[in-house]
Order: C-alpha cells, then structure tokens, then sequence
C-alpha cells in the first residue's frame, strides 16, 4: 500500500483537461454544467448534444481507445484523472455514454476492420447516439430469454420483435440488438450481436413513462426492420458471448465518476440535515455517519479494483450491488432528513426537486443492469463457485 | 389484552371495503388525480353514504358515535384502496377535536362533516403543508399555545404539489385576528397532543392498508411473471423480500390496533402507544414499497403501472404526523423519565 505520486505526465494529462473543461464548462456550455444527472436525463438535451460534439472534437472522448481510431491511448490512471476533472467541473450527464462506454469497447474487442472504420468516428465526434436493445417483455432477468428474432434475406438481416426499457431510443440513432438469429441452436448459442439504424421505416419507438413522470426509456418495435448483412458484431450465434462481454464494460473505470457524483450528493444530504436541524437528532446522525461509512466504502472498493481490475470473478457484481444499494439507501436517507417536506414537488404540476428526482431515480438503481438479486447469485454461482440455480 | 374483534366492527370493515373496491378503483383515482381537490370531495361523498364520514361523531352530530377502535379498521381500508383525501384528519381528528374544545362550533360544522358536505383541515407544527386546505370549509391552525377556528375565505392559501399526485398540501397564511379562539393554556396542549395521536394512528393505520395492498399485488405478479422458465416468486432469493415485508407488517398491525385501544380507553401510555404504531407501521411501509418495486422490476417503476400509487402514498405519510425519527426521541423521552413505570410487572397490564 502507498500514496501513488502522479507522474509528471499524469500531472500534465489532469492539467490539459482541467484547462480545457473549467475554460468550457464556465464559458460557452455554461449552460449544461451539472445538468442531466440520474434521474435528468431530458435537461438541456440539445446542449448536451453539442457539449458531446465539442468534446469529440477537443479530443475528449473515447481517450482511451488506440490512437489509429482517435483516441489518446489513455492509461487507467489517466482515465480516472479525466472522470475526476470532469466531475469537478460540473461536467453533464454525457448522451454518448451508451456508444462511448458500451458500443465502442464491444466494436473495439469484437468488431471486424470495417465496423471500427464505420462506428467508431461517430462515436468519438458526438454525431452519432446509441441506444442498448437488450430487455424484452419476457426477457429481463432471463436476458437469454429474448424472442426478437432476425434472419438473413437478400444480404440483408431482417428484424421483428419488441425491446423494452430502451434508455435514450427516442434520441439515438443507432441501436445494438440481441435477436435470436439460429432458431435451432441451443439457448445461450442462438443469438447474435446486430447494429441497427433507428430512422426506418420498421422500428417504431413508443416512451414509457417512469414513476418520476419523466420519460428516459422505450418501448421498442421492430416491424420487419433491416441492417446490413455486415452489421453483426462477433459471428452469428456468438451474441450472448459479445453481450455479456459488453456488460463487463459497463462497470469499469466510468464507476469512479460515479462515485464523485455520490460524493456531492452525500454532502447536499449532509448541507440539508444541517440546515433544517435534522444533523442535531442523535438518530440522524448515526444514520448520516452510516450512510458516510458505506459510501467510504464503496470509493475504497472502487479505488481497490482500479489496480486489480474487474476481471475477478464476480467483483463487477460486487461493485454493483454496492454503489446501486448505497445510492438507493442515500435516497431514502435524503427523504427522510427533509421530513414532511420531502413530499412537496418544486413547482406545478409535477416538477420534482432534485433531491426527490433522485429519490426516485435511485428506485431504479438495485434493478436495471442485473437486479441485486441477479447480482447475488453471480457473486455466489462464478465469485464462490456454488452450483446454479436448477433451471427447467 | 384480547385483540380480537367484534363481529359488528368486522362487518363494518367488510363494508367499507366491498365498497372501496367496487369505487375506489385505480382507475377512478387516476381518473380524479388531475383534477382540483384529486377527488377527495367525490370519495367523501360517496363514503358518506356508508356513514363513513361521520363514524366518530356524536349522534347528536349526525354520527355513529363509534371509537377509534372501529375507525381504525376502517382507516386501514382506505389506505388499502388509496382513497384520496385527507378524510380521516377532517372527520376523525379535526372532527372530535371540535367537538371537545368549541361545543357550539361543534354543533354548527360537524352534522356538515358527518353527511360529507363539510371537510375541516389541520394546522399542526409537525406538518408544515395543510392538507385538504383547498377544499376545507374551516381550518384549525395552532399559533403560540392556542388553537383557532379559522373560516377558508379569510386564509390565503400556496398550493404546494406533492410526490403523490393524489394529495393536496397547501401552505396556508393566516392571520389570528380572522379567527376564533378555542383553546388555549394547558386545555391547549392536552387535546392538541390527543389531536396529534389520533392523526399519527390513522397515518399508520392508512400505511399498514397500503402495504397490505402493495404486498398482494406483488405476490400476484410474482406468481404470474415467468423468467428462467418459472414464476419468479419460486426463487428464495424473490420470495424472501416479500416474506420479510409480511413479517414487518404482521408485526406492526397489533401495535396499531393497540395505540388504537389506548386511545379509547384514555390509557396513560397512549401517546408512546401511537408513536410505537407510527414507527413500526412506517418500517413496514417504506421496507414494503422498497421492496414491492424490487420485485416488479422495471414494471413497478413506470407512472402507468398502479404499484406507484400506493409507494408514494406510504412516503407521504411516513413523513406527515411525525417523522419516525420525531416519534421515537417521543417514546425515548417517555421510557427515560425519571419514575417510569416499566418492567416485568408491566407484562399483563394494560
């Protein structure tokens, strides 16, 4: 154990891209600082749009991807450096994250030549949203279970079926799809990875309207959709192998950025106790204190994996059923210190303050990406190595 | 202690709830919500047909004359159905109240409450917001150790949205003058807390309703959702949340329907009796709404799935009439004062 000394370039990486954000984030997009948190996703969208742009073109995004597809080849410590800046700048909830955190590493691991050459400059200039077609009605937990099914016809993948919760569907314009493709083979062998374009004629996108009366995600039809032959990444069959793979890259170094937010959110939590006289009730304060310890808690397993990397077996779950129970809790903590003013919205008709946005957010957070109990057997079935669950 | 019920305060739950679900269906709430009063003017209507609405009043008011025995029970359905409106501070609380500090006041507003033409809102400390304050005919708001009587045209009123889209919270300006004093001195602070007990009871008796509700459902859907090839109710790890809610809701029912008989029966204990109910009925609630939505997945996360009334309904009571926090420093207060009686020789009295 030691207090790592940043090396001169790590000092200078943080340098370069703490000038760059503070001279954005408090000149021109001023206006997207700090918005479209959890729970927010509609604020300033336009803007966050162009803040995506203006950071692909600064050479902000995708820095950690080789240079030949335009990235800066960033280390892990360099990564970390930027999520830190970028969290203490008032950075916005990114519109890219689905293409930057998911599509990319997957095309990047997986992907053929021409699909790097095709998908990745759009990622990494902004222009191009993704969204993740992977639930469905009666594959959520059972993801293996999707009934969305694609065939190959005159070159072409043809696609029917019906995706749900689809984040940002409504905004993006490109879309990767977990369909059965070989009928006849066996679960877990009969699915492939497609990359399809939303603006068609045969996908029809319907918002479903969440708890917090916002609309994030979708309901997602294919009516005979297409994409390119070419547009399936790994071979067909191999889906599940690239859509599990994608997970993995869903909970990597982007966690740290996240647990900056928490860490702000934690001491609004506090700044509120304080000043409504909740921080003087013995009770509260053992259940701030315990809030704090769990969240300390969180940032050292966090901080812990940046050296060991995720690759343990179940760790990924681990940090998952951490941070989305902690969030969780936060938001009842948070509730709780404002008391019977926790239940008045901001404004008519339903604007939510952003404690209770994120309240009601943070519901959310123990279910999607893999409920905590999806999680827990993970941990316990490729972390501890007991035996599954029977299945039928 | 017999805990049981009569057979005339069982038939009379049954009542109001055949009647609520034939009513008060989620359809009709959602139909009510976006309207002024979220339709608590029509549920009071059509309770007071039942005699709901005037269940605790005197006779000579137009009521039952029944207890908080028999109201709490009834409570506890229209926490079931999710009845919009603060009808239990208006007729059982503000009502008997009324009744107790202003005889004559009493007589003129009360028939009103007991036929459902007439709602009276509370100005308590412990609830910043009044509910109900948009559609009450009269308002009893504290100031400095005495209690008013204050006519709705006199009061300015800010509504004030909340979380559960069915309930109307206001903040309500008013000036003393404009009012009528009805207590005050130690008389003031007896029936004010009486007030408060009644309130906390019904708050806690709505949520143990809610919870009921939440908790059918959920055993409903996870019978019938199907993932990995079975209902997901047969995974230990699903059917557990849901147990553990059962055991917290079937562990605070008896507490609530003890408060309720110490509040009958005027015992000494009764106010860390309600604050007992209040906290043990909101555990259940909040753990029952947490884990209710786990259950359901995305589905319970979505306005268009009927879970959300019910999960919002418990976080705003949890907060109203006391906060858990507030009721226990009560309870902690009242067991740490010098020459409490408590111990082993407490075990059978009431």
């Amino acid at each position: 154990m030691s207090d790592a000394i940043e090396s001169a370039e790590d000092q200078a990486f943080r340098a370069e891209a703490r000038d760059w954000l503070t001279e954005q984030l408090e000149g021109p997009f001023a206006y997207v600082r700090f918005r479209g948190g959890p729970g927010e996703e509609d604020e300033e969208f336009e803007g966050r749009v162009e803040w995506e742009k203006a950071m692909g073109a600064a050479g902000w995004t995708g820095i950690s991807w080789p240079k030949e597809y335009g990235g800066r080849a960033a280390s892990l410590s360099q990564q970390v450096i930027f999520y830190q800046e970028y969290a203490r700048a008032g950075g916005p909830g990114r519109v890219g994250h689905i293409g930057e955190g998911l599509v990319a590493p997957t095309i990047l691991a997986f992907g053929t030549e021409a699909q790097k050459q095709r998908f990745l400059p759009g990622i990494k200039s902004g222009t191009e949203l993704w969204c993740q077609g992977y639930s469905e009605p009666a594959a959520g937990s059972d993801l293996a279970n999707v009934q969305t099914r694609a065939r190959l016809e005159g070159g072409k993948w043809i696609i029917d079926g019906q995706k749900v919760w689809t984040s940002l569907a409504h905004k993006a314009g490109w879309c990767f799809v977990i369909c059965k493709t070989e009928p006849d083979a066996p679960r877990y062998r009969n699915l492939s990875f497609l990359l399809v374009e939303m603006n068609q004629p045969g996908i029809t996108v319907k918002p479903i309207v969440q708890l917090s009366g916002t609309s994030e995600f979708n309901e997602v039809f294919f009516d005979g959709a297409h994409a390119p032959a070419e547009n399936v990444v790994g071979a067909p069959g191999q889906g599940w192998k690239v859509a599990m793979a994608l997970l993995g890259f869903e909970r990597g170094a982007s966690t740290l950025g996240q647990q900056i937010g928490f860490e702000s959110e934690f001491k609004e939590i506090l700044a509120a106790a304080r000043e409504n006289g909740t921080a003087k009730d013995p009770v509260m304060r053992q259940k701030l204190a315990q809030c704090w310890i769990e969240l300390q808690l969180v940032r050292l397993n966090a901080l812990t994996n940046l050296n060991e990397g995720t690759t343990r077996p179940g760790l990924a779950a681990i940090n998952k059923l951490c941070w989305a129970t902690w969030h969780r809790d936060a938001g009842e903590l948070a509730m709780e210190v404002l008391g019977a003013e926790a239940e008045i919205c901001a404004e008519p008709p339903y604007a939510l303050t952003r404690m209770q946005s994120r309240f009601l957010f943070s519901r959310s957070d123990t279910i999607y990406g893999g409920t905590n109990e999806i999680q827990r057997n993970i941990i316990a079935e490729q972390g501890l190595g007991l035996p599954r669950e029977p299945r039928p | 202690m017999d805990f049981r019920f009569t057979e005339d305060q069982l038939i009379f739950r049954d009542a109001v709830r055949d009647f609520l679900d034939g009513e008060c269906t989620p359809a009709a709430i959602r139909g009510l919500i976006d309207s002024p009063d979220g339709g608590a003017v029509k549920f009071r209507t059509a309770l007071a047909e039942l005699g709901l609405t005037g269940l605790p009043l005197a006779e000579e008011h137009g009521g039952l004359g029944m207890n908080e025995l028999d109201a709490v029970l009834a409570a506890e359905e229209c926490g079931r159905a999710a009845v919009p409106g603060a009808l239990f501070d208006s007729m059982a609380v503000a009502g008997p109240l009324l009744a107790e500090a202003a005889p004559e006041l009493a007589a003129e507003w009360l028939p009103k409450v007991a036929t459902g033409e007439a709602t009276i809102a509370l100005g308590h400390a412990l609830n910043p917001f009044v509910l109900d304050a948009g559609i009450a005919d009269l308002l009893l708001m504290a100031r400095d150790g005495a209690l008013y009587a204050v006519p709705r045209s006199t009061v300015t009123l800010t509504e004030a949205p909340s979380v559960d889209p069915s309930r109307r919270p206001a903040k309500v300006q008013w000036s003393s003058s404009a009012g009528q004093k009805i207590l005050d001195g130690e008389r003031f602070e007896a029936l004010w807390t009486l007030a408060l007990d009644r309130a906390a009871l019904y708050a806690a008796a709505d949520m143990l309703g809610a919870t009921q509700r939440m908790l059918d459902m959920s055993v409903e859907y996870t019978k019938n959702r199907e993932q990995f090839g079975r209902p997901i109710g047969s995974f230990q790890a699903v059917k557990h949340l849901l147990a553990d809610v059962q055991v917290k809701l079937t562990f605070a029912r008896p507490v609530v329907y003890y408060a309720a008989y110490a509040l009958v029966n005027g015992l000494p204990q009764r106010s860390i009796r309600v604050s007992h109910a209040k906290v043990a009925a909101a555990d259940a609630a909040t753990l029952g709404a947490r884990r209710t939505l786990q259950v359901h997945g995305a589905m319970g996360y979505t306005w268009e799935y009927d879970l959300q009334i019910w999960m919002k309904r418990v976080w705003a009571d949890a907060g109203c009439w006391g906060t858990s926090a507030w009721h226990r420093a009560r309870i902690a207060g009242a067991i740490l004062a010098p020459g409490t009686d408590l111990g082993p020789g407490r075990t059978w009295a009431a």
